[in-house]
Parts: C-alpha cells; sequence; structure tokens
C-alpha cells in the first residue's frame, strides 16, 4: 500500500487567527483514516483546506505524489477527492436527482453517471423512491445520506466525509458507518473526521488525535481505543 | 375602452423591453447579491452596436431588407453587449468579489456613469439622440380595436420565447444546475467541481445577451436611441426584477409586464399624466420593498438559494 | 502603489534614490518645450525664460526643484519613514512630469515639442519622469517602513509649558494647511482665455501639494499633528475655524474663489449629513440630495421670492430652520422602510424616493417648485441691514462680494462638524456604529436599531435641508435640474473619497469634487468620465478613502460582496492575510 494523502506540518489561519497549527497524517490507499479532537481542533479547517476551499498558510498537501496545495477547490474534485461537508450543505431547492447529478458535474460519460445514479439507490432506497423531490423537504439523516451519495457520484479515489453522524439518532449514525464500511470494501479511501470517536475509532485502520490545531496522537484505530489519554480526553472514560 | 385595451398594448411593449432587461438583472443578484446598475447601460451599448452595424456594416443595398439587416444588427448588439458585460465583470466587479458589500455596488454607479460617457463621447454624434432605422415591417397590427405596431409585436413574442428558453436553460442544462446551486451555495458548489468565475462569466454572458436584443428590439420600435436611455430603462427593470421577485426568472418577465401597464395605465388615468408615470413605478417599487421584499413570486422557482 | 515596491535589490536603493533626486533638480532647470506653443509660452515659460535666464526657476519648475532638493538631502540623511517620504517625492516628481509631458505634447502637436525640434531641445518632462520612476523604485527597494509614531508629549514638556507648545505646533499646521488650500484654490487661475494653462498648471500642482503631504504622511507628521489636535480638541477647532475665516485675507480670497468656496461649503455641509446616514450608520443612501432639495424650495418658498407660490417673506433665519425642520420630516419618512428593509434594498428605497422627488420637482408638484421654469429671482441673504452678497470692509481689507456667504457657510460647517464629533461618540453614535458593523448583534444587545436607524436618517436630512436652504439664497434661483441623482452620487463619492466616518474627510471629499471640475473646465467633456473611473479605482485601490477611520476596518472582515457565510468571511480574511504575508515578503527583499 501507498500513501494517497500526505499532509504534512499543515497551518492555516483565518486572518490573525490560527486554526491549525501543525497536522501532518498520511492516509494509505484502500484505508479508513479518521481525524478525531474536540469541537475547534482545527479538523474541519483542515479538510476544507485539503479540498482547496482555504489556502494553507505553510505545510503541504500531497494527493498521489502531487502537490495540491496551491490548487482551486474546482479541480481538487477532478483529481479524485470528493468532500462530504460538514452540515451535509445540500442543495435544497434541488431534487435528489440534481443534486447528484451536481456530484457528476465534472464526469462526461452519461451511462457511467446513470450507473453510479442506480448504485446510491441502491444503497440508500430511500432516495430513490423520492428522487424527484427537492433536498430541502428531507429528514437529517436522509440529507446525509444525499450528501454521502453526492459525494460518490464523482467516483473518487479518497472519500472525505466531515461529522457524517452529527445530529443523527443511533439507528441512522450506525447505517452511516455501515455504509462507509461497504464503501472501502469497494476500494474507495476515506478520511472520516468526527467528534464520535468511540464509532469512528472502531471502523478505522489508522486514527489521528487533533487538539489545538496540531496533531497530538497517532496509531492504528484500535489501539488508540485503548489508549488511556484518548480515553480520557475523548471518550469520556477515565 | 378602446383606450384601455391600447394603452394594454403599449404597457405590453413596454413591458417586453423592460423584461428582457430585468433576467439580467435578476440573474446576477441571484448569484453574485449585486445590483448590477450598469447592466442597463448595457442594454443602451447593445442599442448603439447594432446601429454601429447598420450605418458602417451594412451595405446599403441591404439596409431596407430587415430579415438581412435585423440579424445582422441583432448580432452586433449582442457582441458588443456581452464583450462590454465581461469587461466589466472582470475588471469592476471580480477584484472585488471579498470587499464589503457597498464596494461592488459603488463600483456598479461608476461602470455606469462610465459608459455612457463612453458612448456619448466617442459615438459619433451621440450627444443628441440618434435616429434608429425601423428595420422590421413598417406596419401597424390591428388586434380588433386595438392597434399595435409589427416592432411592438416582435418584442413581445421575442421576450416571451427568450425567457422561455432562459428559464428551460437554467432548469434542465448541466451549467444551468451549475448556476443554480452556485446561487445556493458557492462554496459547496466549488466541491463539486463548479468553477464559480466561469459560472458568474456565464451569467453576465446571458443576461448582457438578453439585453443587446432587447437593445436592438427596442431601438426599431422607438426608431430613437440616446445614450441615457439605459439608466431609466435598467431602474425600471430592477424594480421588475424586485417586483417578480429577485432571483426568480419568470418573476421578472412578469414584474416587467406589470411595470410596463403601471406606466401607461398610470400615465393615462393617474392623476398628473404622463408626467407622472414614473414616480408611480418608483412608488410600486418602494411599496414592494418594504411589504412583500420577497417580491409577487414566492420562493418557489428561484434561482437564488 | 504597493505592485512596484521591492522592483529592485536593496543594494540599488540608494544609488536610484540619488540619481532620481538628481534628475529631477535637473529636470528642474531643463527647458520643457522646444517652441512657442499656440497659446502663448508654457506655463511659466518653461520654454524662453530658458534662454534668457536659465536659473530664474518659477512656477511648475519651482516646485519640481524643491521635491528634489528635499529629496536628495534625503536620500543621504537617514530619518524615520524615509522609504515611504522618497516614494511620495518620487510620485510628486513623476507626476509634475507626466502632466507637462502629455500636455506639451499633445498640445504642440507631437514628441517633438518634448523632444528635440527645429534645432532646439527640451528633454525637462522626460527627466522628469525618469527622475520620478527611479525615485519610487529607489525608495521601495528597501521595503516601506512603517509610518514612524510621534509622542505627544516632546521635549520633556510638561503642563503649561507642553501645552502651549502643542498650541504652537497646531497653529502652525493649520496655518500651513491655509496657505496651501490657499495656493490649491488659486494655483492656474481662474481658466478661460485668460490662463489657457490653468489646467496642466493646476494639475502639477497637485502633484507637489500631494508629493508635500505624502511625504509629510510618511514621517509621521500628519499623523502626530492630527493626535494633537485630538488631545487639544477644543482649541484645534478653534483654529481651524480662526483659519477658515482667514482665507479671505490670502490670495484665494476674489470674489470668484470666495464663490467656489461657499459652494463647496455647501456640499461639504451636505456630505457631513450624509456620512451621518452612511459613514456611521452604514446605510446607504442614493437619493440623499433629495434633502437639499427640499431644503431649497422650502426656503426659496418663504424667501419672498415674487415668483414661488407662497411668497412667503420670512426672515433668514427662521426661514433656514423651516427648511431644516421640514427636510428632517421627510428624511425620517424616507428612513422609515429600514425598519422592514435592509442593505442593497434600501440603497433602492431611497433611490426611489430621490426619484420621486425629482420627477415632482421638474413636474412643478403643487406649484411649489417651478418645474422647467425654476424658482429665479430669490433675494440674498439679508441680515443685520447687510444683504450677503454685497462686498466687506473688514480690518482694513477690502473683502469682495460673496464673502459674506463664505463665512456664513464656515459657521455652519464648523458647526454640523461639532454635530458630527459629538454624536459619534455619544450613546446614538455607539448605536449607529454598532448597527453598521452588525445589526442582528447591535439588536440582541438591545440597542432600538429601528428608532437609531430613523434618527441617522432624520439628523443627516435635518443638515441638508439647512445647508439647501444656504445654497438657494447664494444662487439665486432654485431649480430641479441641481438635484438629479448624479448628484446623490457624487456626494456619496465625496464620502466614500474622503473616508467614511470621518470629518475631515467628507470635507476633503467634497472639496476635491467640487474644485476639480472647477479648476479643469477645458477637461469639463470629460468630467463625468472621469468621475465614473474614479469611482471605480477607487472601489479598487482604495476603498476605506483617503483619510480612513479607525474603526471602520473592522468591517472588512464582516459582511462580504458575495453573501453573507462565515465561512466565506474567514476564507477572506485568510487570503487577505496571504496577500499581507506576500507583500511584506516583496517588502523585505
Amino acid at each position: 500500500m501507498s500513501a494517497l494523502l500526505e499532509v504534512s506540518e499543515l497551518s492555516v489561519a483565518y486572518g490573525a487567527i490560527e486554526a491549525v497549527r501543525s497536522v501532518s497524517f498520511v492516509v494509505e490507499e484502500g484505508q479508513i483514516v479518521c481525524l478525531i479532537g474536540a469541537n475547534g481542533a482545527g479538523k474541519t479547517t483542515t479538510l476544507r483546506t485539503i479540498s482547496g476551499l482555504l489556502r494553507p498558510r505553510a505545510g503541504d498537501i500531497r494527493f498521489d505524489g502531487e502537490s495540491i496545495a496551491k490548487a482551486p477547490a474546482h479541480l481538487i474534485l477532478g483529481r479524485g477527492i470528493a468532500h462530504s461537508p460538514e452540515g451535509r450543505r445540500v442543495f435544497a431547492r434541488m431534487t435528489v436527482e440534481e443534486n447528484l447529478l451536481l456530484g457528476a458535474y465534472t464526469r462526461r460519460d452519461e451511462s457511467g453517471v446513470q450507473q453510479d445514479m442506480n448504485r446510491v439507490f441502491e444503497l440508500f432506497p430511500v432516495l430513490g423512491e423520492r428522487r424527484q423531490q427537492k433536498a430541502g423537504l428531507f429528514s437529517g439523516g436522509e440529507q446525509q445520506m444525499l450528501a454521502i451519495g453526492r459525494a460518490m457520484m464523482s467516483r473518487p479515489r479518497l472519500l472525505m466525509l466531515d461529522e457524517p453522524s452529527m445530529g443523527l439518532s443511533p439507528i441512522m449514525t450506525q447505517r452511516i458507518f455501515d455504509t462507509i464500511r461497504e464503501l472501502q470494501q469497494g476500494g474507495t479511501t476515506i478520511l472520516l473526521v468526527e467528534q464520535n470517536a468511540l464509532a469512528a475509532l472502531a471502523l478505522s485502520d489508522r486514527g489521528y488525535v487533533v487538539d489545538l490545531g496540531q496533531t497530538t496522537l497517532e496509531g492504528p484505530g484500535h489501539d488508540l481505543l485503548a489508549d488511556e489519554r484518548v480515553r480520557a480526553a475523548y471518550l469520556g472514560q477515565g | 375602452m378602446t383606450t384601455l385595451l391600447q394603452q394594454i398594448a403599449n404597457g405590453l411593449v413596454q413591458g417586453a423591453t423592460i423584461g428582457l432587461i430585468a433576467l439580467g438583472y435578476t440573474m446576477v443578484y441571484g448569484i453574485i447579491q449585486l445590483i448590477n446598475f450598469a447592466h442597463g447601460e448595457v442594454f443602451m451599448v447593445g442599442t448603439f452596436g447594432a446601429l454601429a452595424v447598420y450605418r458602417w456594416v451594412l451595405p446599403e443595398s441591404v439596409q431596407d431588407q430587415w430579415y438581412v439587416a435585423l440579424p445582422l444588427m441583432l448580432l452586433g448588439g449582442i457582441v458588443v453587449a456581452v464583450v462590454v458585460a465581461v469587461l466589466m465583470e472582470r475588471f469592476a466587479y471580480r477584484p472585488l468579489r471579498n470587499a464589503p458589500r457597498l464596494a461592488p455596488l459603488i463600483t456598479a454607479l461608476g461602470v455606469s456613469v462610465a459608459l455612457q460617457e463612453v458612448v456619448r463621447l466617442w459615438f459619433p454624434d451621440a450627444e443628441a439622440a440618434q435616429s434608429f432605422p425601423r428595420v422590421f415591417v413598417d406596419a401597424q397590427v390591428d388586434l380588433g380595436p386595438v392597434q399595435i405596431s409589427a416592432t411592438g409585436l416582435l418584442l413581445i413574442v421575442v421576450s416571451v420565447v427568450l425567457s422561455v428558453l432562459l428559464q428551460t436553460y437554467v432548469n434542465r442544462s448541466r451549467m444551468g444546475r451549475a448556476m443554480r446551486a452556485t446561487s445556493q451555495d458557492r462554496d459547496t458548489a466549488r466541491l463539486m467541481g463548479v468553477n464559480p468565475d466561469r459560472v458568474i462569466v456565464l451569467t453576465f454572458v446571458l443576461g448582457a445577451a438578453l439585453a443587446g436584443v432587447a437593445g436592438v428590439l427596442y431601438g426599431a420600435h422607438l426608431n430613437s436611441v440616446d445614450t441615457n436611455d439605459g439608466f431609466q430603462t435598467g431602474i425600471f427593470a430592477f424594480t421588475a426584477a424586485v417586483l417578480g421577485g429577485i432571483g426568480s426568472l419568470r418573476g421578472a418577465v412578469i414584474g416587467a409586464f406589470i411595470i410596463g401597464l403601471i406606466k401607461t395605465l398610470g400615465g393615462q388615468y393617474l392623476p398628473g399624466g404622463t408626467q407622472y408615470d414614473y414616480v408611480w413605478i418608483f412608488v410600486v417599487l418602494i411599496l414592494v420593498l418594504v411589504f412583500r421584499p420577497q417580491g409577487l413570486f414566492g420562493e418557489a422557482e428561484r434561482v437564488r438559494a | 502603489m504597493t505592485r512596484l515596491t521591492g522592483f529592485l535589490p536593496p543594494a540599488l536603493a540608494r544609488p536610484f534614490n540619488a540619481v532620481g533626486a538628481a534628475l529631477l533638480v535637473i529636470a528642474a532647470l531643463l527647458p520643457w518645450a522646444t517652441f512657442l506653443l499656440n497659446d502663448g509660452a508654457f506655463p511659466d515659460k518653461a520654454t524662453l525664460q530658458f534662454f534668457d535666464a536659465p536659473l530664474a526657476v518659477t512656477g511648475f519648475r519651482w516646485q519640481l526643484l524643491l521635491i528634489g532638493v528635499a529629496a536628495l538631502v534625503l536620500a543621504f540623511v537617514r530619518i524615520p519613514g524615509q522609504g515611504r517620504v522618497l516614494r511620495a517625492l518620487g510620485w510628486g516628481g513623476l507626476a509634475i512630469g507626466v502632466v507637462g509631458a502629455i500636455f506639451i505634447a499633445s498640445e504642440g502637436g507631437g514628441l517633438g515639442a518634448i523632444t528635440a525640434a527645429d534645432g532646439t531641445t527640451a528633454f525637462g518632462s522626460i527627466v522628469a519622469v525618469l527622475g520620478g520612476v527611479a525615485l519610487v523604485l529607489g525608495s521601495t527597494a528597501l521595503g516601506i517602513p512603517d509610518i514612524p509614531d510621534w509622542p505627544t508629549r516632546f521635549f520633556g514638556l510638561s503642563g503649561w509649558p507642553l501645552r502651549l507648545a502643542a498650541w504652537v505646533v497646531l497653529v502652525v499646521a493649520f496655518g500651513g494647511v491655509l496657505y496651501l488650500v490657499s495656493l490649491t484654490l488659486t494655483a492656474g487661475g481662474i481658466g478661460g482665455a485668460a490662463d489657457p494653462y490653468a489646467g496642466p498648471i493646476f494639475l502639477a500642482f497637485l502633484g507637489f501639494a500631494g508629493a508635500l503631504l505624502g511625504a509629510l504622511h510618511g514621517a509621521g507628521v500628519t499623523r502626530w499633528v492630527s493626535r494633537l489636535s485630538e488631545e487639544h480638541r477644543g482649541f484645534s477647532i478653534l483654529v481651524l475655524v480662526a483659519c477658515a475665516f482667514a482665507l479671505p485675507f490670502t490670495e484665494a480670497g476674489s470674489q470668484y474663489w470666495m464663490q467656489v468656496a461657499a459652494t463647496i461649503g455647501v456640499y461639504a455641509a451636505t456630505a457631513i449629513g450624509l456620512n451621518i446616514v452612511v459613514g456611521l450608520a452604514g446605510l446607504l443612501d442614493l437619493g440623499y440630495v433629495a434633502f437639499l432639495g427640499i431644503g431649497a424650495f422650502v426656503a426659496a418658498n418663504l424667501s419672498g421670492a415674487g415668483a414661488s407660490a407662497l411668497g412667503w417673506d420670512l426672515p433668514f433665519p427662521v426661514a433656514a430652520l423651516i427648511a431644516a425642520a421640514v427636510a428632517g420630516v421627510f428624511g425620517a419618512i424616507v428612513g422609515s422602510p429600514t425598519l422592514r428593509v435592509r442593505g442593497d434594498y434600501l440603497a433602492i428605497v431611497t433611490l426611489a424616493f430621490g426619484e420621486i422627488f425629482y420627477r415632482s420637482a421638474q413636474n412643478d408638484i403643487g406649484e411649489l417648485t417651478g418645474g422647467a421654469s425654476a424658482i429665479p429671482g430669490i433675494p440674498p441673504i439679508s441680515m443685520f441691514g447687510t444683504a450677503f452678497n454685497e462686498p466687506l470692509e473688514l480690518f482694513g481689507a477690502e473683502l469682495p462680494s460673496g464673502v459674506l456667504y463664505y463665512f456664513l457657510i464656515v459657521l455652519v460647517v464648523a458647526a454640523i462638524m461639532a454635530v458630527f464629533a459629538n454624536l459619534k461618540n455619544s450613546r446614538m453614535g455607539r448605536a449607529w456604529i454598532a448597527i453598521r458593523e452588525d445589526e442582528d448583534a447591535a439588536r440582541a444587545m438591545g440597542i432600538r436599531t429601528g428608532k437609531a436607524k430613523i434618527l441617522a436618517f432624520l439628523v443627516g436630512a435635518t443638515l441638508a435641508g439647512l445647508a439647501g436652504a444656504i445654497f438657494v439664497h447664494k444662487l439665486g434661483t432654485a431649480s430641479y435640474e441641481s438635484f438629479q441623482f448624479l448628484e446623490s452620487v457624487t456626494l456619496l463619492a465625496a464620502v466614500i473619497l474622503g473616508g467614511m466616518g470621518t470629518i475631515p474627510g467628507a470635507v476633503l471629499g467634497a472639496s476635491l469634487l467640487f474644485v476639480l471640475p472647477e479648476k479643469l473646465r477645458e477637461f469639463d467633456e470629460y468630467r463625468l468620465l472621469v468621475f465614473g473611473l474614479a469611482l471605480i479605482l477607487i472601489m479598487r485601490f482604495r476603498p476605506q478613502g483617503l483619510v480612513p477611520d479607525r474603526v471602520r476596518r473592522a468591517e472588512l472582515a464582516g459582511e462580504t460582496a458575495m453573501g453573507k457565510s462565515i465561512e466565506e468571511a474567514e476564507e477572506q480574511a485568510v487570503l487577505e492575510h496571504e496577500e499581507a504575508l506576500s507583500a511584506q515578503k516583496e517588502d523585505r527583499r
């Protein structure tokens, strides 16, 4: 296995405020990697910087061996990185189908797009049943499915999911995590950002703890689950 | 009764012009929340572009054959309007994309003044109103008790057809989807691979093309064009866009027809006559903004978020 | 400007500075035109004088010489803020050179006029341009230093000696400003056939004045003076008013310039009023000139003018108060939609009100405005048995007619400034600023935003109405044409150009926007074009205006042109930060 995504000593600032100071991690092809950490630790900022919505102040982001730190957001997707943003951000006034088509915006193979859309509908039957409805009418869990489905539509090599379980019921959360596992088994590499550290670490091949804009701990998911410091800080167990 | 019907017909013709311009206003506002005051000027340069084609490009032998002259003038008007709109987006508005909100609005005023002056100073004889050729069947069409000129009828038909086409394009095409996505949530649209700069340029281009068409047909209808036609008509168009619900394409056109009717009917029946017809439009504008800022047509089909 | 920073390696800074300064000195001593232009010798005899008296340097060449010598000295003497000072001098020299080159070349029919023709040579303008460019490049090669801070307690003084010293500094500074204003007004004369070269001379002088002010600013002097004046506010206002009253006693005290100055005063007063609405409360008003118009028409109807429908003849102070009050009431009415409408939409509501006023006035609504025939024959203001259009004898000096209007408007502007300054630091002023920065947050903090916003409109409109009353008496006619949309845009531009939310800004902006057209009448054709382009360029390169408000900078991180999402604002902050970083890097290079 080789490093698909390599983030090294990333630093990002909003004006004078440094949201990310020194974040480094590696995502290997085929893995699920998660970033865990408290609110405001800089996880979302890191993902937004990888997808080009923010510019790094220092450090590098390499995807498949090439630096993408300076690439504009709309070209990142074409390189094979899809980003399902925090808070789902589905296009509320567009139908399910239109949302999915936007996910495949950069693709020109219509039959392939149709195939992938059907795959999303298989994965999330509720979306298929209501494909002509406006996304704004959906529940939070359904919107999350749509957001993930939309990100899958570009056939990414790396799928970045930001807080996919946020605001969802435990049952729905479980379904989303099952889906993530399925996607990995289908060959997609996944970078997961979660506050639900327990579930995320259990699922991940590798985990990184982000604290105050820095990666402080790293290790295989199960090792981190067992780490006392992690348990104390993020799993509410002393 | 005849007067009423006649004024309704006149109002519809005016509304058709305003509507074509209002579409550009509403699209641009929907995507970058900018009241592009200079859009009325785009309409005006379209008119003068077509006039230039007529005067200096068309050979005299075809000047009176409307089926040759009109398409070529339309082409000229559209090209000039689009070029001007693209340049102003690129050099005046784009650098201000992240500036405080007032900045682009004031820039738009500056662009508007500058464009008017450029045409007035350097288009030959444009200090005064210029006569514009009637490059279409010069006839009155009888519709029962009402007479309407062929050019007026053409304006109405073109306006309705183009707005339907635009609506279809925005709702069905890939770029249309990208436009709607950008207006709803620009960052997420970028995550989908949409390049907002391209979408914004496309929006300006579409708006300018429609304004160019409006300019040429308007000139042909009135037989006369002036460099300060643009601003006033532009404000009416903005009023129409607000009235219809800014961001809504259908709303803009319907709002424009209502504005046209208010102008002609208000001028006919309200105290003060035609001298006050402008005033009624502004009164309506204020009332709409104060009491129904989302416009007459709800949120259902808005391009904007 | 910053684009040009750091083009050169630091080692070349001093050679470029020295050569540039020397070139400016040489340029001042060279002839500028190869032959006599049709309208006579080029300003200050840049051609002829050279041949009979090459060292009798006057006019713009004298100014250039001053710039050059100063730069030459400063190239070798280290002073704080040196880079900035030299850069300002460089731009000034460049401006003088460019104005001369363009004007002589276009007037003289080609490049021959500024190079060599008919056996004579005249490379003055070209050398000046080269010198200016060299100086700008050299001065920025070491990076742009921070503006030095001078302490407001100096020479170890304290107590009354310090106060006295500060007062002396302020008197000198404001006296200097007065002298500069007088020079600016009279530079080039009043144009027309008598002064065929008024335009270029005036522009060249602006280059000189700009270089002077820029150099003082770069050395930290202006900032120091402004802080001193803040610490001694009462005294400063006194001196400022005294200086304004002294203007008629200077070169600029001719009838013509007094009238121009009084007109500028009217617009400055109006601009300060607008500044309350736009600069403090952040409410964009695109129909503001209507309030000036309302005040004007009310005053016209109460002036006893034969043509007015009402025909009342009230004493001016009463009429002015009524005019202000009526305008204020309309201000509150126009402001009332702010309870429901925000941002761009509010701008459009005000635009619509402005247009309604304009159309109504055009059509002589209620026979109050005279319509197309206007209300002519408004008598001059008459108080204490003196008509205000009479000349005046004061302290043995003959002051021209119009000077009384000038004195009146100075008093009014001073009063309005005081109102503005007090409002800005009052509870209401803080409420306005809070609304401007974030209306929802202001409301959440318990500010009654609706009341505050309407009050902003009311106060602004009242001031404009008062200005309108003076305006109409001074002019003698009240015509709807004075109150069209473009005037509103011009006032807005004055506020923005000067700097939103600051008093000197509004006055400076109004002065520039109304003096420039007066001075550059031979380019009158292009006035609006330049105006439009200027709006675009200001917004692009200096949206904070010439005299920025310190508080207002905060707004740059707020609402953005593309919507209000926090992420975007943050992202923009990041981009800005990057720009700042790269600028720093460039500076260091």
